[in-house]
Formats: structure tokens, C-alpha cells, sequence
């Protein structure tokens, strides 16, 4: 028999999911009706969606991944990347580099797979986007109160000492001895106890993943949730968008039945990729759509050390260095479950063992830069879209530059070795070593890059020329069709981008409505 | 996978699998199973194209090593070797690597034997903070 200490749990393992329609159970035709439908349940469908419903709309959320509640989560990466990632997590930007890139494919999205971290864009990027984008209200005092409220949302708070593990005291100690100023991290969490599996969803519920907040917010409002269904394409009279259809799915992918869903509002929040690819589909013909694809990749740089740090026992990223966000460099570290970490590291057989071994000993860094260079989103003959992304001369430099300073950070901190993310560069024995990085020839085919954070492909433009979609988010031209996720950005934001897609989410929300109520109004006065 | 395409892949897992320093644990079998899960969960290039890249494998040796002999009829260390030139190969060849590798190491290091060997316990942490971060919000027995 159980004692009582077994059953103890916390509160976000008796979240109540009411109103929710489990699409991988049903077959044949579905019809659902509502004012509003949300398409995607990840940072911005969830906001917007319990915004919609928070004024009143009947709203209705299409999710193609399934619910997985918290208390389902563990700590086997294959277990949680089958449930939780799109394609298990082997997504593609083909390009020199190629990029891996994941994203969450379940409720709540990728706020349920991602590292919690609770950024606002830096201001000179805001100030860019109302200056020489002449986007209104987007400048930092505007979206001020809409990162307040976003922050509310999400509960952003920063990590407890009581949760540091080796990995961050070596973090921080590499970055004192340079004089580095570190930057402690708000994320998106309640009361963190450091389990470090955030991003294989975290089974204490401590992350205020979209899944444990908005949504079932916005259910327990009387929103609805259809979950495994897949949006192919949006319906139209005219220029006006008046639904979407699309199949429902079994846990494996395979198509069961289909659905048609009606509404005068059609919120687009499928990601940075599917949403110019749902858009595409759907025959809409503007040139910007797809293009303007950020992906702000990442490098990440290893570092072994003589004494154990244990860096799986301790939170996540508990701090980042911001020093040098000016030149587009972010460093940050986080601890790797050793079947993923491997992969990243040389050799097979006992070669990969040997580096294994001392796996206690590894502190992973990673330095995120902001790219200048813009890819696209294109439909590829199974109409699904696809990405393509070259990084630019100076992206390139900026990864090198990147990766020589948090490179020089780990040596600071006491590394002996640092494996670095080059094919034709692999590995340095000492701080004198660095300047190899600087004289490694550019090539950007060997550096080894990977991202979860694309955005920009429907980007907000006043001018249907330079983006897809207009100051508030909805696609030009179209009425009744707007964007609610990161695919709206217009520019790379250099930073984490969960909570400046709320903060957006919710600017553009009030213009939707404001929007609404002005029609409804010209309605009755007709 | 048919049998013949199985056949294949137990004999890539011995190749690639981690050995020595304290890594010997017998569960190339287990590893099989762990990586068959994984099939219906890739997207369909990938569904297509692994087992593509696994006839390559076993097909490939009088291509690229040389060798007038199947992959799966290689001594382990020549197939090992055979394997890793696929590393530096580039192309359509570094990548399949790439991939294999990935779904081995994924399932080998997150065996319980070899986290067990690595000293690492994260499910038995994931247990004590659930409970503990229950008790500290007040959580209740239910």
C-alpha cells in the first residue's frame, strides 16, 4: 500500500481539462462552429486564445499535438521527444550550415519543451521596430504593460540559490574571473526545485508551461480544445477568411478522420514554419509570406573540467551573460541527458565511451546569436514547408566570435579541454589555444548549429511589400486572418523569444477586438 | 523493418555502440527496441530514407572500403571502421551517420544500466523534487 508521502502532488498535477475533444478518437466528418478559432496552443494561440475568450468570444483551439498532462512527464528523453516533438525532434533548415531545429508538436507547444526563459526583446530592437520599421506602438514604452502583463502571465521569476548545481557555479566563476557581468534569467516558473528536465517537459510542474496556465484557463472559460487535429488549409468567401479544415490524427500520424471549423476570426499561432506553410497551402499568393526567417541558431562549446560538477543535478540556466548581446552574442549553458549529449560529441564505439566517461565532468555552453541573414519557408512537394537558411558572412564571424568567448569563459572557469562545435576544428587544450578560432578559415558547411527559436516568416510590415502581415498581425489583404506567433516578428530579436510573442500576442489581441467591435458597430448602425 | 533490414541495423548497433570504459553492457538488444519505437514518430523522408541508408550500409562495403563483402558479414572492428569513414565523408553518407549514431547513443546512454554506470540518477531526483516541491506548495494526498 502507498503512504501518504506517494501521493503528495503538486497543484499542477490536478489541473482540470474540461471541454476538451480528443481528435485521435474521433473518425469521419466533424463540424465545429465558433467566433473565434485559435490554430496552435503554444505561447501566442494559448494568449490570444484566453484573451479572445476573456472578452467573451466562443473560442475554439486546434492543436495537432495531444494533451500529455504533467504528471505523465519523465525523465527518458526518448520517451518525452516521441511524445512531445515535432517529427521526434529531426527537423532540418537545409542550408550552409544545415540547422536542427526543434519544436514542441503537443498542448501548450514548445512552452512545454522549452528552457522557461523570460526575456523582453532588448529596447534598441523595439526601438528599431517603431523607428525605421515604423511599426506603431511597438517601441519599448508601448510595449511596456504588455510585457508587464506577459510576465504576470507566464510568472517569471528568477531561480532560487538553492537550486545551483555544479554547472552553474562554474558558470559564474568562469565569468567573474573576466569581469563579466552575468544576468540572472527570469522564467516562466513557480517555485523551480531544479530538476533540470525542462526541456523533456517537466514532470514537478514547476514550469508555467502554457499547458498548466492559459489553457486550461481559457477551457475552464468555456473555450474548446480539439486535440490531434492538423490544419491543412483556411476556408475563404472572398477575401475574407471564414474557417479552416483539416484531419484528425491517431497517436501515430496517420489520418483518421477530418474536420471543417467556422468562425469569422481565424488566429494563425502554428509556429514560425507551419504557419506560412498553412498559409501557403491555402493559395494565398503575397510574396512576403515564408520569407524573413530568422533563425537565431546556437553553438554549443563543452567544457571538461578536473572535478565533477554534476551538471544534471542543479536548474536550468539560471543565468546568461547579456555583455555582449550588442554584438549579437548570448552565452548561456544547460545540462544535456547523456544519450543526447553524446551525439554531440566525436567518434562512435570506444572512442565516444571514452569522451563519455567523463560526462560528470562537462560543463555544455552555448553561445545564440542574432543573425542578420534571412531564409525562407517553401512548400515542398508534399506541400509541407520546408526551410532554407544561409548564414551571411557576418553571421558567421559572430558564431566564431561566440564561440571564442564562452570558449575563453570555460577555460576561465577551469576547463582543461573545450570540444567545440567545428568538424575541422574540434577540440582545445588551453586559453592560448583560442586564436585558432579566429584563424579557422570562414566556412560555415562545418560548424554545427542547431536552434528552437525561428522567427519572422509572416512579419509585421505596414506595407504589404516588406511583410505578410500588417502592424496588428493580420495578413494583408485578408479579413478576418491574423498571426499570433513568433512568424510575426520583424526582425531577429537577439534573445529567448517566448515572452515577446505573449507581449505581441496580446498587443495585437486588443487590436482584433477593437477591430471587431468597430465592425460590429458599422453592423448595427447599418 | 523486415527481418533482413533488422539484421542490418543489430549489426550497425554493434558497430557504433559505446565499448570499454565502462561501457560493455549487454543490451544491444534493448537498444534494437528502443530505436524501433522511435520509426513511426520521423517524418516521412526519414521513414523512407533510413532504411535506404541501412541497404547502403550493408551494400556499400566493395564501394567504400573496398571490401567484397556485405556489412553485415564484417568482423566488428572492420565494420566500425568502415562506419566512421562515413564521418568524413560529407554528404549523404556523413549525414546518415549522423542519424544512426543519434538513435544509438540516445538509446544506449539512457539505458538504466549505463546511467546506472555514469552515476546518474535522474529519475530517482525526479521523484524526491516532485514530492518535494508538492510539500512546499502545500500539495495534498490524492
Amino acid at each position: 500500500m502507498a503512504t501518504p508521502a506517494e501521493h503528495v502532488a503538486p497543484p499542477e498535477h490536478r489541473i482540470a481539462y474540461p471541454n476538451v475533444v480528443v481528435g485521435a478518437a474521433l473518425d469521419g466528418d466533424h463540424d465545429f462552429d465558433a467566433d473565434a478559432i485559435v490554430v496552435g496552443t503554444g505561447a501566442g494561440g494559448a494568449t490570444a486564445a484566453a484573451r479572445l475568450r476573456d472578452a467573451g468570444l466562443d473560442v475554439l483551439m486546434l492543436e495537432e499535438g495531444a494533451l500529455h498532462r504533467t504528471e505523465t512527464f519523465v525523465t527518458d528523453p526518448a520517451t518525452m521527444i516521441r511524445r512531445l516533438y515535432r517529427d521526434a525532434g529531426t527537423t532540418m533548415i537545409f542550408g550552409r550550415p544545415p540547422i536542427i531545429f526543434a519544436e514542441g508538436r503537443c498542448v501548450g507547444g514548445s512552452t512545454v519543451i522549452n528552457g522557461g526563459m523570460t526575456w523582453r526583446a532588448p529596447e534598441r530592437v523595439l526601438d528599431h521596430w517603431q523607428r525605421d520599421l515604423r511599426l506603431p506602438d511597438s517601441g519599448p514604452r508601448a510595449m511596456g504593460p504588455y510585457y508587464a502583463e506577459a510576465e504576470r502571465i507566464l510568472h517569471a521569476e528568477p531561480n532560487d540559490p538553492d537550486t545551483f548545481g555544479g554547472n552553474t557555479h562554474a558558470f559564474l566563476e568562469g565569468a567573474r574571473r573576466l569581469g563579466w557581468p552575468v544576468a540572472r534569467a527570469p522564467r516562466n516558473m513557480r517555485r523551480c526545485v531544479g530538476l533540470n528536465n525542462c526541456a523533456l517537459g517537466c514532470p514537478t510542474g514547476a514550469k508555467q508551461a502554457m499547458h498548466v496556465t492559459e489553457i486550461p484557463r481559457a477551457l475552464a472559460a468555456g473555450a474548446t480544445l480539439v486535440t490531434d487535429a492538423r490544419v491543412d488549409r483556411i476556408l475563404f468567401k472572398g477575401r475574407r477568411a471564414v474557417g479552416v479544415r483539416g484531419r484528425l490524427l491517431d497517436p501515430d500520424g496517420r489520418r483518421r478522420g477530418r474536420f471543417r471549423a467556422h468562425a469569422p476570426l481565424v488566429v494563425l499561432a502554428a509556429g514560425a514554419r507551419h504557419t506560412p506553410g498553412i498559409l501557403k497551402r491555402s493559395w494565398l499568393r503575397a510574396r512576403m509570406i515564408g520569407r524573413g526567417l530568422h533563425t537565431h541558431p546556437n553553438a554549443k562549446v563543452v567544457g571538461l573540467f578536473d572535478r565533477r560538477l554534476d551538471a544534471w543535478i542543479g536548474t536550468h540556466q539560471a543565468f546568461h551573460i547579456h555583455h555582449f548581446l550588442e554584438e549579437g552574442i548570448l552565452i548561456g549553458y544547460a545540462a544535456v541527458p547523456p544519450g543526447l549529449l553524446a551525439a554531440a560529441l566525436p567518434g562512435i564505439g570506444e572512442e565516444n565511451a571514452r569522451w563519455m566517461r567523463e560526462y560528470n565532468h562537462m560543463l555544455t555552453a552555448a553561445t545564440l546569436v542574432e543573425d542578420e541573414a534571412e531564409g525562407r519557408v517553401v512548400l515542398g512537394p508534399d506541400r509541407q514547408p520546408y526551410m532554407r537558411f544561409d548564414l551571411s558572412p557576418r553571421d558567421l564571424q559572430t558564431v566564431h566570435r561566440g564561440v571564442a568567448r564562452t570558449a575563453e569563459l570555460l577555460f576561465a572557469a577551469g576547463a582543461r579541454r573545450v570540444l567545440l562545435p567545428f568538424a575541422d576544428l574540434p577540440e582545445l587544450a588551453s586559453a592560448d589555444e583560442l586564436g585558432r578560432i579566429r584563424d579557422r578559415p570562414p566556412v560555415p558547411d562545418t560548424v554545427e548549429l542547431m536552434t528552437v527559436h525561428i522567427m519572422g516568416t509572416a512579419r509585421m510590415a505596414a506595407d504589404e511589400r516588406d511583410g505578410a502581415t500588417d502592424p496588428s498581425g493580420a495578413v494583408h489583404g485578408i479579413e478576418g486572418l491574423v498571426v499570433a506567433d513568433a512568424s510575426v516578428l520583424p526582425s531577429s530579436i537577439g534573445v529567448n523569444p517566448q515572452e515577446t510573442i505573449v507581449a505581441m500576442a496580446l498587443r495585437n489581441a486588443d487590436r482584433w477586438l477593437a477591430t471587431r467591435a468597430a465592425a460590429r458597430r458599422r453592423a448595427v448602425g447599418a | 523493418m523486415s527481418p533482413r533490414q533488422t539484421r542490418i541495423l543489430r549489426a550497425v548497433i554493434a558497430a557504433i555502440r559505446p565499448r570499454g570504459h565502462g561501457f560493455d553492457q549487454p543490451i544491444d538488444e534493448d537498444v534494437l527496441a528502443s530505436i524501433e519505437t522511435f520509426f513511426p514518430h520521423l517524418p516521412w523522408p526519414l521513414r523512407l530514407g533510413l532504411p535506404a541508408g541501412l541497404w547502403l550500409v550493408e551494400l556499400g562495403p566493395p564501394l567504400f572500403a573496398r571490401r567484397w563483402c556485405r556489412f553485415t558479414s564484417m568482423p566488428r572492428d572492420a565494420a566500425a571502421a568502415y562506419l566512421a569513414r562515413f564521418q568524413h565523408a560529407g554528404g549523404a553518407r556523413a549525414a546518415l551517420l549522423m542519424g544512426l549514431r543519434t538513435l544509438v547513443f540516445l538509446a544506449f546512454y539512457q539505458h538504466p544500466d549505463v546511467l546506472a554506470s555514469l552515476d546518474v540518477d535522474w529519475a530517482g531526483r525526479a521523484d524526491t523534487l516532485v514530492r518535494r516541491r508538492a510539500e512546499m506548495l502545500g500539495g495534498h494526498a490524492g
